[in-house]
């Protein structure tokens, strides 16, 4: 394949992988428990 | 006068995302019987899940690629570029990584690994590019080749001696290139 004259050389260290993941199951966050309701005055 | 090859410490984080165009291995009694197969070069096909690396037929002469040398993983700028590739059967988006010797059209790199892939009509590409071919079968002229078709082409194919008889549904052909991949479509 033609790609014509070189120009650079670039060195790519990716931060983050090119490869497919898979995705973990998200954990359903927990209710949180509801504080006692104050008595009314 | 011939412009000099940049080689100052151009270090990069992020991918370089370009094109490239495959032809089809199949295997029907393997684990992962669809995979992509280089067009020139080695016919060892991309390895499902992890990166593809370039060697070079000097491997202890250098690191591939190498500058001045043709070793490398091709990728092109643009899937316009890839319309006069012969007879593809897959085009798709890859991301490039380790060295990577940016030229004026592509690029040669180390390490590349498939984003998004299709099959194509390598008539209706040549034709229309990679959004005018929409395949429906992929027939099996020998051993071991997929040939992506559309219904045109198809006839057309059959009428001048092209093998058809033996074929399968593109989609489902497709559908397992994904699933071998773990990538997305990327006809819109």
């Amino acid at each position: 394949m033609n790609i014509g004259k070189e120009r650079r050389i670039i060195e790519v260290e990716p931060v983050t992988s090119p490869l497919p993941e898979v995705l973990p199951m998200p954990v359903p966050e927990k209710e949180p428990e509801l504080e006692p309701a104050e008595p009314g005055s | 006068m011939e412009a000099r090859l940049e080689t100052g410490p151009l270090v990069s984080t992020e991918p370089v995302m370009a094109w490239r165009a495959w032809m089809l291995w199949y295997r029907r009694r393997a684990a992962e019987p669809v995979l992509l197969r280089p067009i020139v070069g080695s016919t060892r096909p991309w390895p499902p899940a992890e990166p593809a690396r370039a060697t070079c037929v000097r491997p202890k002469l250098h690191r591939a690629p190498f500058p001045h040398c043709t070793c490398g993983l091709y990728a092109t700028r643009s899937e316009e570029l890839l319309r006069r590739t012969r007879n593809p059967a897959v085009v798709g988006t890859v991301a490039l990584w380790g060295r990577v010797i940016e030229h004026e059209l592509g690029y040669r790199a180390e390490y590349a690994y498939p984003q998004r892939l299709q099959l194509v009509c390598y008539l209706c590409f040549f034709t229309w590019g990679v959004h005018g071919t929409h395949p429906t079968v992929a027939v099996q002229p020998a051993r071991g080749q997929l040939t992506p078709l559309c219904p045109e082409h198809l006839d057309l194919s059959a009428r001048y001696g092209f093998p058809t008889q033996r074929w399968m549904p593109a989609d489902e052909v497709e559908g397992a290139l994904l699933a071998a991949y773990r990538v997305d479509l990327l006809r819109r």
